[in-house]
């Protein structure tokens, strides 16, 4: 792959090599800084700074900096994945917003799509508050055709009256949602320079920069909250750069977006829900990455964290992504990371109902008071205490600063489960991993068969601070062949971001009828979206070398619902290209659901052009070839296994070296998580410290 | 269904296994219902979902089915015409005989299809799939209309048949099927989409099987006796000892019969649980006939009573609730071949909430207000090329106030999704003018009942014919505990113009043409509590938001506004002052009984 380092606008000195990340979560701050030049890689960890987390930011940065013994003009970029319009999603917070309307659909979002969840009831579910209320909406008159005809122009008294309700509200920012408008954004455009001129200073989110597709609540919703959140995240952003250049710094900032990759700061300030699922695409970017320096182009990636577990498909060398996706319980239409999150991890906490059953999860002890070994208060037994309670844990964490208090553990699974249960304490701790891995394992083979995939065909890629505790178990259920294991499991969103790439996405709704495809449209439109990639890799300063532009198109059979995208096959528009693109959808239909009909006609639906600016791959550091087994040998305790207990050995994973070999039963340990191997299991390391796990004779 | 108790169901097994199980079970279905999501063709499968998975054990049992209250013995229609022993693995049989299953199918469009699971040689168990097929031939498109007066006028009738013996497929069937239907290459992917989900539970739950071996069936068992457990401890909370009469009512027929009355007593002794049905009114003419499985009540009852408990499923337990439920031959509840049923979502809606009534007498009104029935209409023409359209809309409609919470505001049911306008105007010749919501239809309360909506269209076909189905026009959804009753929903052609004309709430054959509009509103769900003893604040934030106008704030709710901005304090106390008697009931007038 040929690629030059963009020379950004606000280009580093010709000397910066440096690349640091900075992941902020819920607890801690991870930065990981690597130095090409010394192929050199260093990780610092700082509390996170909820009430503003560019402090913590900023404090990371100036800690790995210190530690790599670097300056701020050593730095060539700097890369950030951020949960700030996440959590104002989530918990409802983004700023007060108002919507501007198409006259007759004040209540889009209020209806939704009319329906109480599948897994719900209807007697007891409550409809949750929409994002704007409806007095905060107003509705215009005029109208666009779904062929983007004007049917009726647009009143634009009307929209000057909603602005001066709008301002004497004190509302600073406003949706604009017309209609129709995926085919013709004039209206919303026209809209847009009314409400500038008259609220200068306000934000406008125009639902055709947001999201140009059809399907007016999902796109009202995603333009709502890309609303909601855009006077905090630009706040935060501007705070970012300040901090940056504080540090001395003055390559570009690029922020991690929902859909595996970057931006600059300035793209985030106009479509900051963009971001909305920053940190886990930082993660799913750097599982990808670990999985393909391991020839692995098939990955089921499992994060799993203290309260839920984040499942995810790679096929081929990049995260899948949907535009189905939902933050909370709101649609968001953007290409994000296809990602499904489910309420079970280390915290989960184990209980016995009045009915005699078992149940883990979904409630969860969480980091406070967490797990009844941490000894800060908690007293259910959880997930990570069954592992205590089984010897599956050193009795030492993070380098023997933090001790587990197994006793607690086993005498909280005996008191809550095995008692009431009749069971052992060992039988009960089994019971509860097994019912949690099962959990994952449901929820695996749901995200597989929704995309068509076989778990069987792939590789397993556990991650987060207790995902290499279940990988070996859930790799088993599954049939999986292999697990891999990243370097720094704990840390692998932070290391995502130092591999990951520029990259924007351009979407528009065009429906095409079957057999009836307007060739000269969809070139237009091609072209159109083409151009806008073009424009935006000129804003980031991406040379032409690094450019990389691909056409992909969304289409469905006549009377089908939903949309499938497959790469627009070469780069023109006519009956043979057109033909091929549709001979791509049957085989891709065929594989995700098992039957292709080619008998019925195919429509076009979404046109859409992913443009990006690739960096040289950073070279990785390579581990020193390994030495004897016994070396890495730091302890031994006894761990209960389902054949009996048995002492097993503990390894210290940062003694290991290139081409190590190893066998289960064994604890591998090292500063951000824990590695479980099982009984008949044989592991392997390879060169850039990726551990690959799986049953002796197979792996 | 008559089958032997496998041997190994008395095996004991363990809480591991039974968790296992049950999430598993839970896992197999939404596997198989993402299959039938992402492959079906029917915009009532595709947009609208009106589709679900459901797991059965070795002897027909339901194990775990939709959150919607629907019951019926699923496998025992199949397995009177192919015995359980002639069974073979790859083996699927189908179905849509609603007299031929006694209601396990309650209208024809309903497609059911079964797969049996062998595990170790031996019958295991079913999967199902059950989907609503767009066009299945009869009268008009659509296949339902409120002028059928029998069944076969709703299009094809399936018996069970198997259309597969160990894998291979009877084409011949399926030709046969399609021939009868407006919109052939719809119904095939429906039925291809049907057959490929239930393939993938047959799959899973032999896997299932395979891997927990003999304690599978008594994982079953245990999921079974814990929903009966958890739902009759839960009943017998709340309902005393006693005997209690509820009557509720459907506006009509569509035939100029009615109103219909259901009327219900529930008899709950220390010992047995009875509900009597058979005083309710007889079967009508006209397609609002309910084929009603007995086992329905009590299912309604456990949904309602398990709501968002996340450990007990909705299964075969449940229905064991209520020990016996008796139902009359020649009864709207029972009718008799060959009396139509296409309608029966207005009947099977009012009997949920005439359900909700008997608890409400039993507990003198600690439960919930009744809801609107969902509102469908058909709009049926040819587009300007001379292509046959059809289009059936679903729409949400207010649900009753609870003793915790508002009524939901335009809700259709579980899982079911509505039409985007911008969907609706690419596809028909429509144009959606309004999709808003019904103002003052949610009945008022100190828990507000749900609002219905409206949808408003302007018809660009040359010509077109609406089939319309509203009920609770005349007899609205009654509110409880001193809450009021809903608002009602209507059809409107032309509104405000000089042609303007109301279109039955429960007929076929309105003709309509291009330029013409079309406005449906649709019903509210009724209120719970007194509605004096609504906070003024939130009375405010409705009047706001449009939900609730100020004339019903002041009169229905003693809120007095300034501008529809600012509560009037002194005022409001005032009107607050002279606080109405409630009785239970309230529909046009309090009562402290329906009849």
């Amino acid at each position: 792959m040929t690629s030059v380092p963009p020379s950004t606008a606000t280009t580093a000195s010709a000397t910066a090599h440096a690349i640091i990340g900075i992941d902020t979560g819920g607890t801690f701050t991870d930065v990981t800084l690597l130095d090409p030049s010394s192929g050199r890689v260093f990780n610092a960890k700082t509390p996170s700074t909820p009430d503003d987390p560019s402090r913590g930011f900023a404090n990371g940065i100036a800690e790995v900096l210190e530690l790599a013994d670097l300056k701020g003009a050593d730095v060539a970029r700097v890369l950030h994945g951020t949960t700030v319009a996440t959590n104002l999603i989530l918990e409802g917070k983004g700023a007060p917003a108002a919507l501007l309307t198409t006259q007759g659909f004040k209540y889009v979002m209020e209806i939704g799509r009319q329906d109480v969840p599948r897994r719900s009831s209807l007697f007891a579910w409550v409809k949750p508050k929409r994002p704007v209320p409806p007095e905060h909406i107003f509705e215009v008159r005029g109208r666009i055709g779904p062929d983007g005809a004007e049917i009726e122009p647009l009143d634009e008294m009307a929209v000057e009256k909603a602005a001066r309700a709008i301002a004497h509200e004190g509302i600073r920012t406003i949706a604009v949602v017309l209609l129709h408008s995926y085919a013709n954004p004039a209206h919303e455009r026209r809209v847009g320079e009314i409400l500038r001129s008259l609220l200068p200073g306000v934000s406008i989110s125009l639902s055709c920069d947001v999201l140009r597709v059809f399907r007016e609540y999902e796109r009202t919703m995603t333009t709502v909250l890309n609303a909601t959140v855009m006077p905090v995240v630009a706040g935060y952003v501007e705070r970012l750069e300040q901090r940056v250049r504080e540090q001395a710094i003055t390559a570009p900032l690029l922020l991690m977006k929902s859909s595996g990759g970057v931006t600059s700061a300035d793209s985030v300030r106009r479509a900051p829900v963009e971001t909305a699922l920053s940190g886990p695409a930082a993660g799913a970017v750097g599982a990808a990455y670990v999985g393909q320096l391991n020839g692995a182009r098939s990955l089921i990636q499992i994060d799993i964290g203290g309260t839920s577990a984040d499942i995810s498909l790679i096929d081929g060398s990049e995260p899948n992504l949907t535009t189905n996706g939902r933050i909370g319980g709101w649609p968001v239409g953007l290409p994000m990371v296809d990602i499904v999150t489910i309420g079970a991890g280390g915290g989960s906490i184990a209980r016995v109902t009045d009915a005699g059953a078992l149940t883990v999860g979904p409630l969860s002890a969480g980091a406070v008071p967490g797990p009844v070994c941490y000894g800060r208060g908690g007293t259910e037994p959880t997930v990570t205490d069954a592992h205590v309670a089984l010897g599956h844990l050193p009795a030492f964490l993070l380098d023997g600063r933090f001790k587990l208090d197994v006793e607690a553990s086993r005498a909280a699974v005996q008191k809550y489960i095995a008692a009431p249960l009749g069971m052992s304490i060992e039988a009960a701790a089994r019971g509860i991993l097994s019912i949690i891995d099962n959990h994952m394992v449901g929820a695996i083979r749901v995200v597989s068969v929704e995309r068509g995939q076989d778990p069987r065909d792939f590789s397993l890629l556990p991650f987060g601070g207790a995902g290499p505790l279940h990988g070996g178990a859930l790799a088993r259920l599954l049939g999986m062949k292999e697990i891999i294991v990243p370097p720094g499991p704990g840390v692998l969103s932070a290391f995502g971001l130092l591999v990951s790439n520029l990259k924007a996405e351009f979407a528009r709704t065009c429906l095409q009828r079957a057999g009836d495809v307007d060739v000269e449209r969809v070139a237009r439109l091609f072209d159109e979206l083409d151009t806008e990639g073009r424009a935006w890799l000129d804003s980031e300063g991406v040379p032409s070398a690094a450019r990389r532009v691909t056409w992909f198109a969304s289409l469905r059979y006549r009377h089908q619902g939903f949309e499938l995208t497959v790469p627009w096959t070469g780069r023109v528009v006519n009956t043979t290209t057109t033909n091929a693109t549709i001979a791509a959808f049957h085989r891709l239909h065929e594989r995700l659901y098992t039957f292709a009909q080619e008998d019925t006609p195919v429509e076009i639906v979404t046109l859409r052009v992913d443009a990006r600016g690739v960096f040289p791959p950073p070279a990785m550091p390579e581990l020193a070839p390994a030495g004897p087994l016994s070396d890495a040998l730091i302890g031994q305790q006894t761990m209960h296994l389902a054949e009996g207990s048995q002492t097993v050995p503990i390894y210290a994973r940062a003694h290991f070296g290139a081409g190590q070999e190893f066998e289960g039963p064994a604890i591998i340990t090292q500063l951000d998580a824990t590695t479980l191997v099982l009984p008949g299991q044989h592991g392997t390391v390879d060169k850039f410290g990726g551990m690959l796990i799986g049953d002796r004779g197979q792996a | 269904m008559k089958v032997d108790q496998p041997s190994f169901a008395e095996t004991a097994c363990d809480p591991v296994t039974v968790e296992i199980v049950r999430g598993a079970l839970r896992a197999i279905q939404s596997e198989m219902e993402a299959v039938i999501e992402r492959t079906a063709m029917s915009p009532f499968i595709r947009e609208k979902k009106d589709f679900y998975a459901a797991l059965f054990d070795a002897t027909g049992r339901l194990i775990a089915g939709t959150n919607l209250p629907i019951s019926g013995d699923v496998i025992g229609p199949i397995a009177e015409h192919y015995p359980l022993d002639t069974m073979r693995p790859g083996d699927l049989f189908w179905y849509n005989d609603c007299y031929g299953s006694r209601g396990a199918v309650s209208h024809s469009p309903d497609q059911v299809f079964v797969a049996p699971v062998f595990a170790d040689g031996r019958l295991a168990g079913f999967a199902q799939s059950w989907a609503h097929f767009n066009d299945i031939g009869g009268m008009r498109p659509g296949s339902l209309s409120p002028d059928c007066t029998d069944i076969y006028q709703e299009g094809i009738i399936v018996p069970p048949v198997r259309i597969a013996r160990e894998g291979v497929i009877v084409e011949e069937l399926l030709r046969l099927f399609y021939r009868n239907s407006r919109f052939p290459e719809m119904i095939k992917g429906d039925t291809r989409a049907s057959m490929a989900a239930v393939r993938l539970g047959e799959r899973r739950l032999g896997e299932l099987l395979e891997r927990f071996g003999l304690a599978t069936a008594a994982a079953f068992q245990f999921l079974i006796d814990e929903t009966e457990r958890e739902t009759r401890a839960r009943f017998r909370a709340l309902v005393p000892l006693g005997s209690y009469a509820f009557t509720d009512t459907i506006d009509s027929d569509g035939h100029g019969n009615g109103p219909i009355k259901l009327r219900y007593r529930l008899d709950v002794t220390p010992d047995r649980i009875t509900l009597d049905a058979t005083e309710s009114d007889d079967q009508t003419p006209g397609p609002i006939n309910f084929l009603m499985s007995p086992g329905i009540p009590a299912m309604i009852f456990a949904a309602y009573l398990l709501g968002e408990s996340p450990q007990a499923m909705l299964n075969a337990g449940a229905e064991r609730v209520i020990d016996e439920v008796r139902l009359r031959p020649g009864s709207v509840l029972q009718p008799r071949f060959p009396a139509p049923l296409g309608m029966r979502g207005i009947t099977m809606m009012r009997n949920m909430a005439a359900t909700l009534g008997l608890l409400n007498v039993a507990t003198e009104g600690q439960a919930m207000a009744a809801h609107s029935a969902y509102v469908i209409w058909y709009l049926r023409g040819r587009k300007d090329d001379g292509e046959l359209f059809l289009l059936s809309d679903g729409l949400g409609v207010g649900y009753g106030a609870r003793p915790f919470a508002d009524g939901n505001d335009a809700v259709y049911l579980v899982a079911q999704e509505n039409f985007p306008s911008e969907f609706l105007d690419q596809v028909f010749p429509l144009r959606t003018l309004g999709y808003t919501i019904n103002s003052d239809s949610g009945g008022a309360g100190r828990w507000r009942g749900g609002c219905g909506l409206v949808r408003e269209i302007e018809v660009l076909a040359p010509e077109a014919m609406i089939s319309m189905r509203i009920d609770n026009v005349r007899f609205p959804p009654w509110g409880v505990a001193g809450g009021k009753a809903a608002g009602s929903g209507r059809c409107i052609v032309n509104p405000g113009r000089p042609d303007e004309r109301l279109i039955d709430p429960l007929s076929d054959g309105n003709i309509v043409r291009r330029g013409d509009v079309v406005r449906i509103e649709t019903g509210g769900g009724g209120g719970f509590g007194h509605p004096f003893d609504r906070q003024p604040e939130l009375v405010l934030a409705d009047v706001r938001s449009g939900f609730v106008s100020a004339a019903s704030a002041l009169a229905d709710y003693g809120v007095a506004l300034t501008d529809g901005t600012s509560i009037d304090i002194d005022a409001t106390r005032k009107l607050r002052a002279n606080r109405p008697e409630v009785h239970l009931f309230h529909r046009h007038a309090y009562s402290e009984q329906l009849a």
